[in-house]
């Protein structure tokens, strides 16, 4: 094998690239229809919701926790977007900014109670997952709110140029913006850092406290604009939106070599672990396989995924020994 | 003397009813090595975290300069100077070199976007200053143990940091990376940084430091003293009051006719072993000696089937066996083995004394049905914690709570509550004082006595020297030698160094031919 395939090997995002590529290939052979434009844009439609869920999830686990409550915050998020265009009659912007605000407190009010308890996150945003899942069911009685803006309708359905739907503008900024912070901002590299080793982190004056509230802030206003971004694409107000983002969120990071102990995400590989996911989704759609098998198959890919990082793990590892011998 | 850089006058540290330090004074010159020694509970660790402003003392006061300060916490110490190296890494992963490095001035300004070429600039001067030639944008996660503890020196210095206090540095370096350590410091030294040094390993002590302190009992035994015109023994007596009892056993005859009871013939292991021959017989101690990294834990774990040889024999009692897992190892052949890794391996630290010395016991004892009842466990497993002589409240008291002397009496107490015929030990002593030392090596030749047979495999030369009947060492993943040891000490340890060494540098030799 030459040096440079190696160094390929090794990085994050060469293998889900591949993969996508692969599953594009076969796909689109099998079946010309999934190449379609109308095809495409159902697809873009997909990665660009799941993106920001993905995202949401992969910056705590950068910090080495993980964040059960994603789908509630945004589902609460989404429906409080709603509502307030239909109940109180606000601007789409004003009730945008109002919902992207309710994440950010949600987010907020996870790190804290971790930060100060130091009770660990799985615990804190389980409990929090029923609470925001709660205040979601009380304000709308478990019935959609209907009441979206037309021009908000208009920018979850239209496209801005080809298949290429408006609804991935603010998706393709945001991955923009988590790349240059985890990569090029101290505040990135904070989080990655105390994912990686806290006490080192802290060592080297870095507030360990401080990092995992801006990770679950960040976290709150992600799963937001996924609810906002969803109610955009649905035209309604679900209140059951959230409610099966959990295991994509994990899904999509693992599959881009996320370590679940913290310290190494990758933004580019996390989405490509959607656009996998959306792939093979749809793939099972136009086959005409049972719709409940998407399950299944999102089981396995996980699993699948959880290997691979795992015996490059086990590589890495052997990896200077072997080079001494 | 000059002028201290550092100084602890009179620090004493109280704990609800523990005196852990009483009035312990240490004085630290520039452009100085001091040593700081102490047996375990000694107070060695109080002081070292007394110095990083980790604990604040209760009495006493810190001069920096000649001028009392306060350290409120590692950052205030951090910031006014000391720097620390742990025996526990201290980087981040994933980072880079240069990012490590430079960690500290980049989480000032979270804000302001890193420069990577300036931050592996800035590394590398670091680097240059210790004679390091790394590529600041490789990972350390990439790099061996030694070269990232030199990156946390590193690290230290780009702090500016006056005092360095390195805990227990050499622990896991081969004596190569410890001579270039040495080399290190000795050039830190004469850039006038004062470094303290910390080592259970005494032999080192003498080889670098020009100054020690000793702690015992929470007090100074000696404090600040030159290490001009002290012997081994000399320091030995001021840690543990006494001269250290060299045991003066009779050479023990196990009759070469004696049955084996443990033997490997051309074994290879997936870890890369090759070739390997090993016999034990019964009721003796064979020594696997060689250096950190030679594959000694890596053979033991295979011949207890943890990963399975792929070529070769081996035989239990004369019979050829195939052992694929522990359980088979311990219950059908009853082969046990006391890992080095007493807090990861060895122990649950969350559960009691009764049932990590009963662990072993589970499958026999257990009734019909699977049931099992503490008061089996604890007939059978109580004498062997008595005959050690575990000191704990009760059997129900959580093994972490425990001294580490103590949680390693009840790592051997399971093994042998089993019931074991071969017992491997390996690097029993780590981290316990040397009147338990001593104590477990009684303790072992009693056991060999008794007929089993004990693969010791120890990086301890003196503890190899007292206990062995044989001496196996082992370099690179291959057998390349034995020795019948014969308890005497300087022959010995040169014998034994010569075989590691005579294959080491035979390929240079071959390169220069």
């Amino acid at each position: 094998m030459t040096a440079g395939l190696r160094s390929y090997l090794e990085t994050d995002w060469f293998g889900p690239l591949a993969i996508t590529a692969l599953a594009v290939a076969v796909i689109g052979g099998l079946n010309p229809s999934f190449l379609s434009p109308f095809n495409i844009q159902v697809l873009l439609l997909a990665i660009a919701v799941n993106t920001l869920i993905a995202l949401s999830q992969m910056i705590i686990i950068a910090v080495g926790q993980m964040n059960l409550a994603v789908g509630a915050i945004g589902g609460l998020a989404a429906v409080c977007f709603a509502g307030l265009m239909q109940v109180w009659g606000l601007p789409p912007v004003a009730a945008a900014v109002a919902a992207l605000a309710i994440g950010l407190a949600a987010g907020i009010l996870n790190g804290i109670f971790i930060a100060v308890t130091e009770i660990s996150a799985f615990v804190i945003t389980l409990a929090s997952l029923s609470v925001y899942k709660g205040i979601n069911l009380g304000i709308t009685r478990a019935q959609p709110f209907y009441g979206v803006a037309d021009s908000v309708k208009a920018f979850g359905n239209t496209t801005v140029f080809g298949p290429v739907p408006w609804l991935m503008v603010p998706t393709l900024v945001v991955v923009g913006l988590i790349w240059y912070l985890l990569n090029r901002l101290p505040l990135g590299r904070s989080i990655l850092a105390v994912g990686g080793n806290s006490h080192a982190a802290e060592l080297s004056g870095i507030s360990v406290s401080s990092t995992l509230i801006t990770a679950h802030a960040i976290s709150g206003l992600l799963a937001a604009l996924a609810g906002v971004v969803l109610v955009a694409r649905l035209q309604i107000g679900q209140p059951t939106i959230g409610d099966d983002w959990l295991i994509l969120s994990f899904a999509a990071p693992v599959i881009g070599g996320a370590v679940l102990s913290g310290g190494h995400v990758s933004t580019s590989a996390t989405v490509l672990g959607v656009a996998i996911v959306a792939i093979i989704t749809q793939a099972l759609v136009l086959f005409r396989i049972d719709p409940f098998f998407v399950q299944v198959v999102l089981g396995g890919l996980i699993l699948w995924a959880v290997g691979v990082n795992r015996w490059r793990e086990v590589r890495l590892r052997q990896g200077p020994r072997r080079a001494l011998r | 003397m000059s002028e201290p850089v550092f100084e602890a006058r009179r620090v004493s540290k109280f704990f609800p009813g523990v005196k852990a330090l009483q009035e312990v004074s240490i004085r630290l010159a520039a452009g100085s090595i001091h040593a700081l020694l102490g047996e375990n509970g000694a107070g060695k660790s109080t002081l070292i975290k007394i110095i990083t402003g980790v604990y604040r003392p209760d009495e006493g006061e810190l001069l920096l300069d000649g001028r009392p300060i306060a350290l409120g916490s590692p950052r205030e110490a951090m910031a006014a100077g000391i720097g620390v190296v742990h025996q526990e890494r201290n980087l981040i992963p994933r980072f880079s070199v240069g990012e490590n490095i430079m960690l500290e001035h980049l989480a000032t300004q979270l804000l302001r976007p890193i420069d990577y070429a300036s931050v592996n600039a800035a590394a590398t001067k670091w680097l240059d200053v210790l004679g390091l030639h790394l590529d600041p944008a490789l990972p350390v996660s990439r790099l061996s143990v030694a070269k990232m503890q030199m990156v946390e020196i590193a690290k230290a210095l780009s702090l500016r940091s006056r005092v360095l206090l390195l805990d227990e540095p050499t622990a896991s370096l081969t004596p190569h990376e410890t001579e270039t350590l040495f080399g290190l410091l000795q050039k830190l030294r004469h850039d006038g940084v004062s470094i303290i040094f910390v080592s259970h390993k005494l032999e080192e002590v003498q080889e670098i430091c020009d100054q020690v302190t000793v702690l015992r009992d929470g007090r100074n035994a000696c404090d600040s003293r030159s290490m001009a015109g002290l012997g081994r023994q000399n320091i030995v007596q001021l840690m543990i009051g006494r001269s250290e009892q060299i045991p003066d056993w009779a050479a023990r005859h196990t009759a070469s006719s004696a049955a084996m009871a443990i033997e490997l013939k051309g074994v290879a292991t997936p870890f890369g072993h090759s070739n390997i021959d090993l016999a034990v017989r019964r009721g003796e101690i064979v020594g696997l000696y060689g250096l950190v990294g030679s594959g000694r834990t890596e053979l033991a774990k295979s011949i207890m089937g943890l990963v399975p040889p792929t070529a070769g024999t081996l035989s239990v009692d004369g019979r050829p066996v195939a052992i694929r897992d522990v359980a088979e190892a311990l219950h059908t052949h009853r082969i046990g083995y006391v890992s080095e890794d007493r807090k990861g391996e060895g122990l649950i630290l969350i559960h009691s004394v009764l049932d990590n010395a009963g662990i072993t016991l589970w499958r026999r004892l257990a009734r019909r049905a699977g049931l099992l009842f503490d008061s089996a466990v604890r007939r059978d497993a109580e004498p062997f914690l008595r005959k050690l002589e575990v000191r704990t409240p009760s059997l129900s008291q959580l093994v972490g709570n425990l001294s580490g002397g103590n949680q390693q009496k009840i790592s051997v107490a399971k093994w042998l509550a089993a019931g074991v015929r071969v017992l491997i030990v390996d690097e029993p002593s780590v981290g316990i004082d040397i009147k338990t030392k001593a104590y477990l090596h009684e303790l072992l030749r009693e056991l060999a006595e008794g007929g089993t047979a004990i693969l010791l495999i120890t990086s301890d030369m003196p503890e190899m020297i007292t206990l062995a009947d044989r001496i196996v060492i082992m370099n690179d993943y291959r057998i390349v030698g034995e020795l019948d040891n014969s308890r005497d000490y300087v022959p010995m340890s040169e014998g034994i160094m010569n075989l590691i060494h005579a294959i080491a540098d035979a390929p240079a030799a071959e390169a220069a031919q």
